[in-house]
């Protein structure tokens, strides 16, 4: 079995008129955590996007290989039952639909088989009390009314429930104060094997204090500039994103 | 008695619940029109034709057919503005009433033609106290680009009748802000009425009214939206003190086609007397499915907490009162470039507070 | 993006047409004679029959509403305002002919009855063919019949109450509905008396060209309570049905009533209902109303909140699909000091059918202290759809909260993304958000409830969560 999980080939992206992806190649095997970092604008959002094929953004060029399958223009239910899984950086609000109800619902969806009420009930319960999560929140309806810090760890304890195979975190780490951010780490720790990865997209580089990873992107005006390991980041951190402009 | 029947609203309600249109009664209209020759016209801008031919024939909405018609016959007073200036500057007219100068018809047109710029004060006031007559019809069309600001000042008595309506035409990419001060009158009558023709193109209105004693207020304020990825947004604040009545009847109506249109409206009445009446209609009508649409309103007096809060910093209660009035109305003044304007509306806001 | 096909309503169950056999079927149009005559086959007491003359006139001199729906398809010399079935009023289900019998089956009643109420009515076109409660309350002095019975056996509280909460000259179906009424419940609780589990009526039209006009009078007195639930469907004819009912609900200081209805007529039927409560002091009433079928329907229930500290709540769903024109809202009349509304309006339009939420919120002068929230919320399915908002908000003192909010829109793309991005398809996905945007309204409908809305939303919506 090939330890190749996703590979992006030449992908340009654009949002209405506007270019935001300017040819990116990117792979990710499976067992690693990728990181890309990058300024405000430079395309970070973009490419996650493109990976779950959001229909507001169109590829000009180029493609993406999940599982040496071609998913570049798969519809987004498809690629997520495939195994892809994103964070939001602004999880949508949906009333009337309990958090509980919804993520079974997706479970079965995703695993094509039936969900057990009480076993499910119960995983929640343990995932929700590992992400210091008030479990009373499973019977609130999706994201209304929770706070930031609350969405997002939502969204991580979706990620655990969903066992994708490759999970995409938008910003998780942004506007999170620090235990909040050692709680997303600690989901993304208790989520890792060898069998799946993580590609985590910041502009900052809080969570990387807390969180080993294998490779870090320098993502700006959308191209991939720079490639290295954790200690990139702590230059990034040191100077800043200048010296990559050109 | 004669009973006239005016500003109904595109779309009837219930007979009994009596705000299809305004009944008005013991109005005396005059029959024989004077001149009216208090007029001042600053203009600032050589960009801006100033003539009288005007075509105000495709009145859609008006406030009746006799209110129309006669402006469209017997106006003493007849303004075309023609603009072709692309700088922002300002015109002003000013119609000051007093008694030889009390009836005012007058028939005005703006053309703001492509990617122009402009703002236009129109402004009606009395230094006396006087019983005055004012029928009107504002009359604007923005080409496509066209930018524009409209200011429209009512400070005249509250033993005034004031009728008023206006329309809008909105080309592609134009924008037209609107700026609406109405004090006076003891029956202020406006119709307003905006076609958003053209994509992209913007509608901003801000209006502020106060009324006191026994002022009754009718604002039928209606917005068409037609083209894609127009934008409406209605902002009404008002206060009420004494006997004074307002009713607002504000339509936004997404017409077929009028795709990621948006549309909002916002009208709060704050009351000042148990006496006081609030009635509003906030239609929203909707033959599209990709658009947006929001309306609020609401209605009561100013919060006790905030009152108490504002006195404890040694404010008396009317003080207190007036200030947070005038806080809800700086939003929309705000709106308001020329300060010596702006200075004078808030001055008349004080006494009338008072 | 796919537009979404949310399949019609699964109407099988509804649309089982029985043969148009009846007992007695007045001919049609609306005369005198008929009056007369419709007040003969119910054997009236004499202040019945002067009351139905004195509205045929009132009928006569009204006009049609200036405003709304056109509805000028109607036409009484097409209706026969009076159906008596081929059987009398029954109290055990046995004894209801075959063919009636199996129709209430299917819809779920007696089995409902079983399980989760404490009385049943059930029409069968213009008169009430079968009706039973619990023995428990009849002990407790609770009264539930039919409206024929109780003119007959309560002739001094009928009288007191018939057509004074909603008058005769209300507007020309009142009139109308006066003249020619038949069927329908009648329901007191005496004081004190909690009722916990509810009462149902269940009102089925059978007869093709016909109308019906039951009439419901509840009386909730001094702190008792009572949940009544009324259902009403009828199989589709090619030729419009006629529904004018009325109710009338009076309840007495500290008491508390809700009334929930679950409206699926067939797509043929006019449904030109009137619903008024008189709310005395500290007392509440609860509407609770999901709008399905009906080609027309101009229905806006009213609260009265005649008591100091009256409450009332409207909840309310219209779901409006091809040629349904549904105008519906709620009306409330703040006149005591401490008062409070709360209304919460939905709609979703879908294939060409148009949802219209119109309202009246008044505060008069002496209803100091008193609170009112209005929330409405419209929903398009696509572009061929039509939604309009029409409140009036008459706020006539200072002393009050009033705050009025309406959004209309469609399904936003961000949120259908969001839930695609966790393996929904796009339909599941759009059912979801639709049924979530509903469930404010399902879910104050009782679990139990057998028949209706949560499973027109389940089957509507077939495929989402369960």
């Amino acid at each position: 079995m090939s330890k190749e999980l996703l590979e992006i080939k030449d992908l340009y992206v654009n949002a209405g008129e506007t270019e935001i992806l300017k040819g990116i190649n990117l792979k990710i095997n499976k067992g690693e955590i990728h990181v890309i970092m990058g300024p405000n604008g430079s395309g970070k959002t973009t490419t996650a996007n493109a990976i779950l094929n959001n229909p507001i953004y169109h590829k000009e060029n180029g493609s993406i290989i999940l599982d040496g399958e071609d998913i570049t223009n798969s519809k987004t239910d498809e690629i997520a039952r495939k195994g892809v899984f994103m964070s939001f950086q602004l999880p949508e609000e949906i009333p009337g639909i309990s958090v509980r109800n919804f993520l079974k619902y997706a479970k079965n969806k995703i695993t094509g088989k039936p969900v057990k009420i009480f076993e499910f009930k119960d995983e929640l319960k343990k995932y929700m009390e590992e992400l210091n999560m008030n479990t009373k929140n499973m019977d609130r309806s999706l994201n209304v009314g929770f706070s930031g810090g609350e969405k997002k760890k939502n969204e991580i304890l979706q990620m655990l429930i969903l066992n994708p195979k490759l999970a995409i975190l938008d910003e998780t780490d942004s506007g999170l104060d620090v235990d909040a951010i050692k709680t997303v780490s600690k989901g993304i720790e208790m989520f890792k094997n060898k069998k799946n990865a993580v590609l985590i997209i910041t502009h900052n580089t809080k969570i990387l204090h807390s969180l080993k990873v294998d490779y870090v992107h320098v993502l700006i005006n959308g191209k991939i500039v720079k490639t290295g390991g954790q200690d990139l980041a702590k230059k990034i951190e040191e100077n800043g994103y200048a010296q990559y402009k050109y | 008695m004669e009973i006239l029947k005016l500003n109904e609203t595109p779309v009837r309600t219930a007979r009994n619940f009596n705000i299809n249109n305004i009944k008005l009664e013991n109005i005396n209209i005059p029959e024989k029109i004077e001149k009216f020759s208090n007029i001042n016209i600053i203009n600032n801008n050589s960009k801006v034709e100033i003539d009288s031919i005007i075509d105000n024939s495709n009145i859609v909405y008006g406030l009746n057919e006799f209110f129309s018609n006669q402006v469209e016959k017997d106006s003493n007073q007849k303004i075309r503005l023609n603009i072709n200036s692309k700088i922002n500057k300002e015109t002003r007219i000013e119609y000051k009433f007093d008694k030889e100068n009390n009836t005012l018809i007058d028939n005005i047109q703006i053309i703001a033609n492509e990617n122009t710029k402009s703002t236009i004060i129109i402004k009606y006031f009395t230094e006396e106290d006087l019983e005055i007559f004012h029928n009107g019809i504002i009359n604007v069309i923005a080409k496509n680009g066209a930018e524009l600001d409209i200011v429209i000042i009512n400070l005249t008595t509250i033993k005034s009748n004031n009728f008023i309506a206006i329309q809008n035409t909105l080309k592609e990419n134009s924008k037209i802000n609107y700026c609406i001060i109405d004090l006076g009158g003891k029956n202020s009558i406006t119709n307003y009425y905006s076609k958003l023709e053209g994509k992209l193109a913007i509608n901003n209105v801000n209006t502020i009214y106060l009324g006191k004693e026994n002022q009754l207020f009718d604002l039928n304020y209606i917005a068409e939206l037609n083209g894609e990825k127009t934008n409406i947004n209605i902002e009404v604040q008002g206060a009420l003190k004494d006997n004074a009545k307002k009713h607002f009847k504000g339509t936004i109506d997404f017409k077929k086609g009028c795709k990621k249109a948006k549309g909002n409206e916002n009208e709060a009445c704050v009351l000042l007397s148990d006496t006081a009446k609030s009635l509003a209609l906030p239609m929203l009508l909707c033959s599209e499915e990709d658009v947006e649409g929001n309306h609020s309103t609401s209605a009561g007096k100013i919060s006790e907490k905030e009152l108490f809060y504002i006195m404890s910093r040694g404010f008396s209660l009317k003080e207190a009162m007036k200030l947070m009035v005038k806080a809800k109305f700086n939003k929309i003044l705000e709106n308001i470039k020329n300060e010596e304007i702006k200075e004078q509306i808030l001055i008349e806001i004080d006494n009338r507070l008072d | 993006m796919k537009k979404i096909n949310i399949e019609e309503i699964n109407r099988n169950i509804y649309n089982i047409k029985n043969k148009d056999e009846y007992d007695f079927k007045i001919k049609k149009g609306l005369t005198k004679e008929i009056v007369e005559e419709i007040s003969k086959q119910k054997d009236d007491p004499e202040w019945m029959k002067e009351l139905r003359l004195k509205a045929l006139e009132t009928y006569n001199k009204l006009e049609l509403p200036t405003w709304g729906p056109d509805i000028s398809e109607l036409d009484m010399d097409e209706i026969a305002t009076y159906v008596r079935p081929k059987t009398k009023l029954n109290n055990t289900w046995e004894d209801v002919p075959e063919d009636i019998k199996n129709t209430f089956d299917k819809l779920g009643i007696p089995e409902a009855e079983k399980r989760s109420l404490a009385g049943v009515g059930a029409q069968y076109d213009s008169e009430v063919v079968y009706h039973s409660m619990k023995e428990e309350l009849m002990k407790q002095g609770v009264i539930y019949t039919d409206m024929e019975s109780a003119v007959k056996k309560y002739p001094e509280l009928v009288k007191q109450h018939f057509m004074k909460c909603v008058p005769i000259n209300d507007h020309k179906f009142v009139a109308l509905h006066a003249a020619v009424w038949s069927g329908g419940s009648f329901v007191y609780v005496p004081k004190g008396v909690k009722v916990d589990i509810p009462l149902q009526s269940y009102f089925r039209l059978n007869s093709p060209e016909s109308g019906q006009f039951e009439h419901t009078l509840i009386i909730v007195d001094e702190g008792a309570s009572l949940h009544f639930i009324e259902g009403c469907s009828a199989p589709k004819y090619n030729k419009v049905n006629l529904h004018a009912g009325c109710v009338e609900l009076y309840v007495k200081e500290n008491a508390y009533l809700r009334y929930s209805t679950i409206e699926n007529w067939s797509k043929n039927m006019l449904n030109l209902n009137t619903k008024k409560a008189i709310v005395e002091k500290n007392a509440q009433v609860d509407w609770v109303t999901g709008s399905f079928g009906s080609k027309i329907s101009m229905l806006y229930p009213m609260s009265i909140l005649n008591g100091e500290g009256a409450k009332t709540e409207y909840t309310g769903i219209s779901f409006a699909g091809e040629g349904q024109n549904l105008d519906n809202g709620f009306k409330v009349i703040h006149n005591n000091k401490n008062t409070s509304s709360v209304v919460n309006a939905k709609s979703i339009s879908k294939n060409g059918g148009k949802c219209t939420y119109r309202s009246l919120v008044r505060i008069n002068e002496n209803a100091k202290n008193s609170k009112s929230i209005v929330s409405c919320d419209s929903l398009m399915l696509d572009d061929i759809s039509m939604s309009d908002t029409i409140p009036v908000n008459d706020i006539r003192t200072d002393d009050v909260e009033f705050s009025h909010e309406a959004k209309i829109g469609k399904i936003s793309d961000k949120a259908i993304f969001y839930l695609m991005s966790r393996g929904l398809s796009e339909e599941d996905a759009k059912a979801m958000i639709v049924r979530g945007f509903a469930y404010p309204i399902s879910k104050e409908l009782p679990v139990e409830y057998a028949v209706e809305m949560n499973n027109l939303i389940n089957l509507e919506l077939e495929g989402a969560i369960g």
